[in-house]
């Protein structure tokens, strides 16, 4: 078996809904109008992402309408901007940065602490969490409930992280450019971040799983 | 196992990041070990759990462009009207200059009747009313810098004036 064909096996490329889209030719040529003024160009680009901006600050603040506030924000700052989004292709992750910025802006506007991660390498996996069914594969309301207890344990930059990569889709060294971070310590927290987020699930999962 | 299991492998393999070379690696180590089988299943999980909480996703008024759109209309800028009311001011600064200098002349003209400006001929003098009105001391061929400084006083170049040679 070819090697493509056996890491097809394990793919599972699952669509990002309301996320980023890969920046193909179309989202390139709705940049280069809406760099030269173009509305309707910066409208479409707004309605493609803002959902995923939207979804990541509501994750960071836990506060829908701070997460309005906060998406508004972002694209006002990108729509003056536009000019400095130097790969087009990375839309995406540089929107996603400037919202996170933002966040930042306002948790120091409040004064409020902001945890600062290790460097470490990345530890290597254990195996002592059970896996999951199949079944639970569908995210039921309890379970959703769960997540977003869950997530929202982690501290901020290991939750931002871990979304940036389980929810937006980002390559890791477009994570490492958002959060400002080297490679290592990027792998190092979205792995500690998915241990932890496991460990407070595991019992609702899998062989320990009530559901 | 012989190959270290190391997460950020297994989920750039989901991700289809890793080159094909990586992946058959990687690949043939996770279907030998159960650690990896079962860190698989998780990545797989958080992927799925991922994608329908963002179907489910309320839809947002801020997510509305119109409500973008007011904050993107760039706002006046705040120079703009001073250097319109700087134009005013040098617009009827010239205006009142003319008017000066008209009214100046006019008693010395020789026919009134006309008004100031029916009186002018290229043969008067200017610079005579312009001199008295910024009082510098008589003289029938003032120097440009007596010129500058009725300029000045007026904000406005006077275009008109033989005393000053223009640009």
């Amino acid at each position: 078996m070819s090697p493509r064909r056996v890491s097809h096996l394990f793919a599972v490329r699952l669509p990002l809904v309301g996320g980023a889209p890969s920046a193909g030719d179309a989202e390139r040529r709705l940049l280069t109008r809406a760099r030269k003024g173009d509305p309707v160009a910066f409208r479409t680009l707004f309605e493609q992402h803002s959902p995923a901006v939207w979804r990541f600050l509501r994750d960071l603040f836990r506060d829908d309408a701070a997460a309005d506030e906060a998406t508004q924000e972002t694209f006002v700052r990108a729509h003056g901007k536009l000019g400095a989004l130097r790969d087009d292709a990375r839309l995406a992750s540089w929107l996603l940065g400037i919202a996170r910025h933002i966040y930042l802006e306002s948790r120091r506007t409040r004064g409020t602490h902001l945890d600062i991660a290790s460097e470490e390498n990345e530890p290597l996996l254990e195996a002592s969490l059970p896996s999951p069914t199949p079944e639970e594969l569908l995210l039921n309301r309890e379970m959703e409930g769960l997540l977003a207890e869950a997530l929202g344990e982690l501290r901020e930059e290991r939750r931002s992280a871990l979304l940036l990569r389980i929810d937006h889709g980002l390559a890791y060294e477009d994570i490492a450019q958002v959060m400002g971070w080297s490679l290592p310590k990027v792998k190092n927290e979205i792995h500690r971040a998915r241990l932890q987020l496991r460990e407070r699930l595991a019992g609702h999962v899998g062989n320990g799983g009530h559901s | 196992m012989s190959t270290p299991c190391r997460e950020s492998e297994l989920d750039a393999l989901l991700a289809g990041e890793l080159s094909a070379e990586d992946a058959e690696r990687v690949s043939a180590h996770a279907a030998t070990c159960a650690t990896c089988t079962r860190a698989l299943a998780w990545l797989r999980t958080e992927r799925g759990w991922m994608a329908q909480r963002a179907r489910r996703m309320p839809s947002r008024p801020a997510l509305r462009f119109e409500a973008l759109e007011a904050k993107l209309r760039p706002a006046p800028a705040p120079r703009q009207p001073r250097r319109e009311h700087r134009g005013w001011v040098a617009m009827m600064g010239a205006a009142a200059a003319v008017a000066f200098m008209a009214l100046s002349m006019a008693p010395r003209s020789h026919s009134t009747s006309h008004g100031a400006f029916a009186s002018f001929s290229s043969e008067d003098a200017w610079s005579q009313g312009m001199v008295s009105i910024a009082r510098v001391p008589a003289c029938m061929d003032p120097s440009v810098e007596a010129v500058a400084l009725v300029e000045a006083s007026f904000g406005a170049c006077l275009l008109a004036s033989p005393a000053r040679p223009l640009p």
